[in-house]
């Protein structure tokens, strides 16, 4: 068995896992991550991609409204092009309390998150769908954020400081010697073989699949999974973060992502995070909240349904699952279960990633007797190939709101057009030219479902009908020289059509409907991929079947 | 947002991404500087914001003919979310000066047309002049441009003695521009035929439906001039009177255009709206109640027919075959190519004479094969293309039937 | 006005359109655009997993007498068949192929599909043929996204197929960019990209020994056998189109095809309108409504076939809420019960996913029935994948299904 050293392994390839690579390797301590899918496979590249202001919780979560306030503006710094800022609202709807419209100001002054309440009719003139019967507004800096891009670009960062970052390795167990942790077996899934790895620290950031990695050192951490489910919607109705302004709940937000609409969440604590179904009725009732902020909600495209799971740390001494604290913990091992050579890292939010990496690596680096401070707050992230031109402003129009390095709608189209790049789009819907798509498999794609977080692949209103087809024969020719087969390429496309078709089912009636038989046309019609069986099998460098990273949706 | 405005801008989640469209569309077959109405039509919709700029002036390169609207399955109104990307684009650019002359199809016939009309034709022919024009306002040196007309439709109108006697059913006739300016014939065809049919004929004050002005993106503009006209058709429309139009654009603009694209959907601009006919449908709806007289001359000759794409945009199907057909002796060929690709004002642009000369080829190879020397369609700019691009002389069917009714207009 | 108003420009819609016309009929075709045509191969499916598609088809109409195939009988089948081949012959551009017999022809991903009637610019890709151990060269261009030599090839072989890929390159046109399918096939029609693309497989032939060469199905709109004639002549190998994505030029040309013949029939096509509600007098339908500029036009006819398509060509539509509708006349449906009913939890399930089953129930002469059984309209025929109880796709019977029922409205 090959076998490495390093001084700390991270566990976990989400924003939380490497975001604290970029910090140790910034801080020039060496550390190897291991994730066992794609960088944001788990919850990271689940959830509905808001940037928060904080507003969501100033009044139940003081702490971390404060967190998210302050990160909010650092990370508007650090990635620019990850960010959109669409801005928020929180708004008072018929169905909600009145009397919390001041009670929420009063909240987010006390907490440092800036808000300022605008009129109704200054509302329905930046969005007209909204419901012209709301009675108060309140905008606060909230944002949308590519989630997905920003993992890979704080990858990126860390790689460039030496961090060593491998995907679809799967921690099989750790070595644990007496009460000191060692170290970690993993498997390479993409060639079965496994790898020691000897370590000073572990560091288990695996999310919501910390109290699985904490029980193989021995030791007890309670993570309970809040499966959060989302619907997607074709396209931006709003452009606009939208926040029901009363507590947190169900159905209460609507993030303008991208293309998309994205309208979350339900909170259900499930058993296992790698087993979990999105009901009927979950669907239908985020419709009908939709209908609260906007009318006629139900008649708009749904394209698809997803849901993450959140990583809510129950601590030792909280007695109901409802009271756990959307904040984050640093657990020490040590003091709290007398094992050494483990810290996991567990709880907390995609925004606040930045905040929970330094914390948790000044403990690491004050253990390790390293002096160097973080610096992560003010070095701005690069962008990763794929997204080459993410950075560059836009020359087709003269209008200064185009010339930004942030994220805006129409960029994707811009660039494209100023390119004259319509015919070179594999992926029509949103907008992804060939080039992009053979970048993304340059930099190490394993699946088609890789190139899809990478560069929205299939993540449009076709959900794949046009796009999966072209991308796997690109990834075919690109990798055919080096051992992809014809049948890799043939199981890369009927694994990807079942990964969609997970998320198509619960919101396939009207248009999407439609749409998902035409895509069976094309697929089961026109190409007789149902012939192509006998010639599918896993393998030639990419991961599909492995049931280390299989999601199990179990549809009720 | 009421139900008819979420129609149309929700319509673009209809697309399926078939592109039936795209391989139907006339423009896109013929240039590479319009990559196709999926793309920049419900594809592009998704990247469009009201309040950050428009990112794609291909959108431009839409000549608007509709086919693609026709031809999908799914209902995705792809040609009304390309015109209001171009006014987004008008609005927040401005509009060169040539678009903002051409759209103002009244007043420029108001300023071509009367006794000086001579003067003006003999100048619009003179290759030098036209030459200039092309340098100085980007209007194409071979566009065909129509010719003024020594006298209105409008000034023959009130000079005429009405032949009417005692108390008839009455219809209100809506000219259009190009009727009053270039063609009164036309108009007084029209006129012709609806007394001969028993109506008298109201013809209220009325400016230019607005179209030039939409296709250009000036929706401001458009807005005033058919909010002048809804007023002065609004007591009509009232009062259950048809308002009936031989410009099947202008039609089309009163009846749908106007309220979808500008998003005025109040019940005196539904009321003008229900209350506007095409010419022929109306004549078709007469026939069908039995109240179409029948006593048509033969003529004896084929014709060849171009339905224009604006007539297509009513979705009424062939109302001038239904009519012409009933005429003894004549037989219609109709066309079925597409586009004679002067979509209005788009053809006669320097950057898209062009493209719209190719889009028309199979219309002109049409009218050439059949050899007659005359040929029929419903809109003005399309048979002032036609007749350009082919040399046939091209009229509005209502004048064969004024023919066939043996009217002297 | 009309004798008969077909409502659907599909395969179904077009046969029963041409067979009323026939019987000297005034026909018009109301749709809202164009229909599966265009989506699909431009092959003619009978029906899929059997060796004898007509003997298959005998076979599943005794086990499934709701089934169209049962519903139209051998006559309609054979017909129907016979009277499509008749027209695309006339057209110059013939449907190959026998009932008892499916030939195997090469997809856009290399997979091997049956299907029973070709047109003759694809049959040389026949499998039977391309096993004979003689080298087929498979090319494409980059500049088409819909077509992929090098997998192709791959999946071929693996099939026993001595097939290799190659990249041409695109002859000089005035064009730089957006080379659709149906672009490349506008441009085949013009002689000067023939000869360059001629050339080009020529020299690929002599190289390779080529026995036969397998191209996107692009070769032309209006004169594809032509253009496939000329291109075997100028490379010296037989040519074989493949069908690639939608919009699928094949599909594109037998459209045009058929409407030329319905024209020429003296039929009349209107596009453009959905058709949203009917008007009837007691079981006699008598007038339909279609969407129009600022008011409904009404049409009157004696005789009715509805040719809207399932799910996919419009024809039903499923809420949010679970239910299933027919768009055109609020027909009932038959439709699984509930969300929980409509899918399956595998995309490739074999069986395919319940909902696209749904569907207008008819009785033995396509005529709608209600949930009892009773029937609803008298003078309303029910054709293709508006039907009930079957699913195309899976079953591959697309094409077969459309033209026996179609052809059954057009003769009845």
């Amino acid at each position: 068995m090959q076998t490495i050293s390093t001084d700390v392994l991270v566990i976990g390839g989400g924003a939380t896992g490497t975001g604290c690579a970029l910090d140790l390797a910034m801080r020039g301590i060496r550390c190897v991550l291991v994730e066992k899918g794609d960088l944001t496979h788990g919850t990271t590249g689940r959830y509905h991609g808001l940037l928060h202001s904080g507003g969501r919780y100033v009044t139940k979560d003081p702490q971390s409204a404060t967190e998210c306030a302050h990160e909010n503006a650092i990370l508007r710094r650090i990635m620019p092009h990850c960010i959109e800022p669409t801005s928020g609202f929180f708004v008072i709807t018929p169905w909600d309390d009145e009397s919390y419209g001041d009670v929420f100001v009063a909240n987010c002054q006390r907490t440092g998150v800036p808000v300022q309440e605008i009129s109704v009719a200054e509302m329905l003139r930046r969005e007209p769908v909204l419901n012209p019967r709301i009675s108060r507004v309140f905008e606060v800096p909230d944002a949308s954020a590519d989630s997905f891009l920003a993992t890979h670009s704080v990858a990126l960062a860390a790689r460039e400081y030496g961090a060593d970052i491998r995907t679809y390795h799967n921690v099989v167990d750790l070595i644990r010697v007496g009460d000191q942790v060692m170290g970690a077996i993993v498997e390479d899934l993409r060639s079965g073989e496994r790898i020691r790895i000897d370590c000073a620290y572990v560091l288990n950031a695996a999310g919501a699949w910390a109290g699985k990695i904490a029980a193989m050192a021995g030791v007890t951490v309670t993570v309970v999974p809040g499966k959060g489910t989302m619907v997607a919607m074709n396209h931006r109705m709003v452009n606009t973060v939208v926040n029901r302004c009363k507590l947190p709940s169900d159905g209460d937000i609507i993030v303008p992502i991208h293309t998309v609409a994205v309208i979350g969440t339900t909170d259900v604590h499930v058993p296992d995070p790698d087993v979990f179904g999105i009901e009927p009725e979950e669907i239908q009732f985020m419709l009908d909240e939709g209908e609260k902020l906007i009318p006629g909600f139900r008649q708009y495209r749904a394209l698809r349904a997803w849901a993450g799971v959140r990583p809510l740390y129950k601590d030792k001494d909280v007695a109901s699952d409802r009271d756990i604290p959307r904040t984050f913990k640093l657990l020490d091992h040590e003091a709290r279960d007398g094992v050494r050579g483990i810290l996991s890292i567990v709880g907390g939010k995609w925004t606040t990633y930045r905040l929970m990496a330094e914390q948790t690596v000044n403990e690491l680096a004050r253990r390790l007797g390293n002096t160097q401070p973080c610096r992560t707050a003010s070095e701005v992230l690069p962008v990763p190939r794929f997204e080459h031109r993410a950075h560059s402003t836009v020359t087709v129009s003269p209008d200064p709101a185009a010339q930004t390095p942030y994220y805006w709608l129409g960029k994707p189209l811009a660039l494209v057009e100023s390119e004259h790049a319509a015919g070179e789009l594999i992926c029509e819907c949103e907008l992804v030219t060939r080039e992009r798509i053979l970048a993304a498999i340059d930099a190490g794609a394993h699946n088609l479902d890789d190139i899809r977080r990478d560069v929205r692949m299939g993540m449009g209103p076709c959900q794949g009908g046009w796009c999966i087809y072209r991308t796997a024969n690109l990834l075919y020719e690109r990798r055919c020289a080096n051992g992809l087969t014809h049948t890799n390429a043939n199981e890369a496309i009927m694994h990807f059509l079942q990964e969609r078709w997970k998320g198509l089912t619960s919101v396939l009636w009207g248009d999407q409907l439609r749409q998902a038989r035409l895509d069976e046309l094309i697929y089961v019609g026109v190409l007789g991929i149902q012939y192509l069986r006998p010639l599918a099998e896993p393998g030639g460098g990419l991961v599909t079947q492995h049931p280390a990273i299989a999601t199990e949706y179990v549809q009720a | 947002m009421d139900h008819i405005e979420l129609s149309l801008t929700q319509s673009l989640d209809h697309c399926i991404k078939c592109n039936i469209c795209t391989s139907a569309c006339p423009v896109a077959a013929v240039t590479d500087a319009f990559p196709g109405p999926k793309y920049v039509g419900p594809q592009a919709q998704r990247f469009r914001h009201a309040a950050q700029p428009v990112p794609d002036e291909s959108v431009d390169y839409c000549s608007g003919c509709r086919v693609c609207n026709q031809v999908c399955p799914t209902g995705v109104r792809i040609a009304e979310l390309n015109a209001r990307a171009r006014a987004q684009i008008v609005a927040e650019r401005g509009m060169p000066l040539r678009n903002r002359i051409i759209a103002r199809s009244g007043l420029v016939g108001r300023l071509s047309s009367g006794p000086h009309a001579p003067l003006v034709n003999f100048t619009l022919n003179f290759a030098p002049a036209r030459w200039l024009i092309e340098r100085v306002m980007g209007i194409h040196r071979h566009a065909p441009l129509p010719k003024a007309s020594t006298y209105t439709f409008r000034s023959w109108f009130k000079r005429r003695k009405p032949t009417v006697n005692g108390k008839r059913p009455q219809v209100v006739y809506f000219h259009g521009c190009s009727t009053n300016y270039y063609e009164p014939r036309v108009g007084q065809a029209a006129i012709a035929v609806l007394e001969h049919l028993g109506f008298e004929v109201i013809v209220p004050p009325q400016r230019c439906c607005g179209l030039p002005l939409l296709s250009n993106g000036d929706f401001p503009a458009a807005q005033k001039q058919h909010e002048y006209n809804v007023t002065h058709l609004l007591p009509y429309a009232r009062a259950g009177i048809p308002i009936v139009g031989t410009s099947t654009s202008c039609t089309l603009t009163l009846k749908e255009e106007a309220p979808e694209l500008l998003g005025l959907h109040g019940d005196d601009i539904r009321a003008v709206a229900a209350g506007t006919y095409d010419i022929f449908e109306f004549l078709r709806d007469l026939y069908m109640q039995g109240r179409l007289r029948t006593d048509f001359r033969p003529i004896e000759r084929a014709i060849p027919y171009h339905p224009p794409c604006q007539l297509r945009a009513h979705r009424i199907g062939r109302p001038v075959l239904d009519v012409l057909g009933l005429v003894p002796g004549l037989r219609l060929q109709e066309s079925r190519a597409e586009c004679c690709g002067i979509a209005g004002t788009y053809g006669i642009k320097r950057e898209k004479y062009q493209i719209a000369m190719d889009v028309g080829q199979p219309l002109f190879q049409f009218v050439r094969a059949s050899g007659q020397d005359l040929a029929l369609c419903d809109s003005e700019t399309c048979r002032w293309q036609i007749s350009h691009a082919t040399g046939v002389a091209t009229r509005h069917p209502i004048e064969i039937l004024a023919e066939a009714y043996g009217l002297q207009p | 006005m009309y004798d008969t108003i077909v409502i659907g420009a599909g395969l179904s819609g077009m046969m029963a359109a041409i067979g009323r016309a026939e019987r000297g009929e005034k026909v018009l075709v109301l749709a809202k655009g164009y229909g599966a045509t265009h989506w699909s191969t431009g092959c003619i499916d009978l029906l899929a997993g059997c060796d004898d598609p007509f003997h298959g088809i005998t076979q599943l109409a005794a086990q499934r007498p709701h089934h169209p195939y049962a519903l139209a009988g051998p006559t309609m089948i054979e017909g129907g068949i016979a009277r499509l081949r008749a027209i695309c012959e006339a057209a110059g551009y013939p449907l190959v192929g026998n009932l008892n017999r499916h030939m195997l022809l090469p997809t856009a991903l290399g997979a091997l599909r049956p299907t029973t009637f070709a047109p003759v610019t694809m049959i040389a890709g026949d499998a039977r043929q391309l096993r004979d151990g003689r080298p087929t060269l498979i090319a494409g261009f980059a500049e088409l996204r819909d077509f992929f030599p090098p997998l192709i090839a791959a999946n071929l072989r693996a099939q026993g197929i001595a097939a290799t890929a190659a990249q041409l390159a695109m002859p000089p046109v005035g064009r730089q960019r957006d080379f659709s399918p149906a672009t490349l096939a506008r441009l085949c029609e013009q002689p000067a990209f023939r000869a360059s693309l001629g050339e080009q497989l020529a020299a690929l032939a002599r190289q390779g020994d080529y026995a036969r060469i397998g191209l996107p199905a692009i070769l032309g709109l209006k004169h594809a056998t032509e253009v496939v004639r000329d291109l075997q002549n100028r490379a010296g190998a037989l040519v074989f189109e493949i069908p690639t994505l939608p919009v699928s030029v094949p599909g594109m040309r037998l459209y045009q095809i058929l409407e030329d013949e319905f024209l020429r029939l003296g039929g009349r096509i209107q596009l453009g309108g959905f058709v949203q509600r009917g008007e009837s007098i007691s079981d006699t339908l008598v007038a339909v409504f279609s969407e129009a500029a600022a008011r409904e036009q009404r049409h009157a006819a004696r005789r009715w076939v509805l040719a809207t398509g399932g799910i996919l060509g419009g024809g039903a539509r499923a809420t949010p809420e679970g239910y299933v509708r027919e768009t055109a006349l609020d027909l009932p449906l038959q439709a699984p019960a509930g969300r929980a009913g409509w899918f399956a939890p595998r995309f490739l399930n074999e069986e395919g996913h319940p909902i696209f089953q749904s569907g207008v129930r008819v009785d033995e002469r396509l005529r709608p029935l209600d949930a009892a059984g009773r029937l609803v309209y008298d003078n309303v025929m029910v054709v293709g994948g508006a039907l009930a109880g079957f699913d195309p796709i899976r079953e591959g019977c697309l094409e077969g299904a459309a033209i026996a029922t179609g052809w059954m409205a057009g003769m009845s």
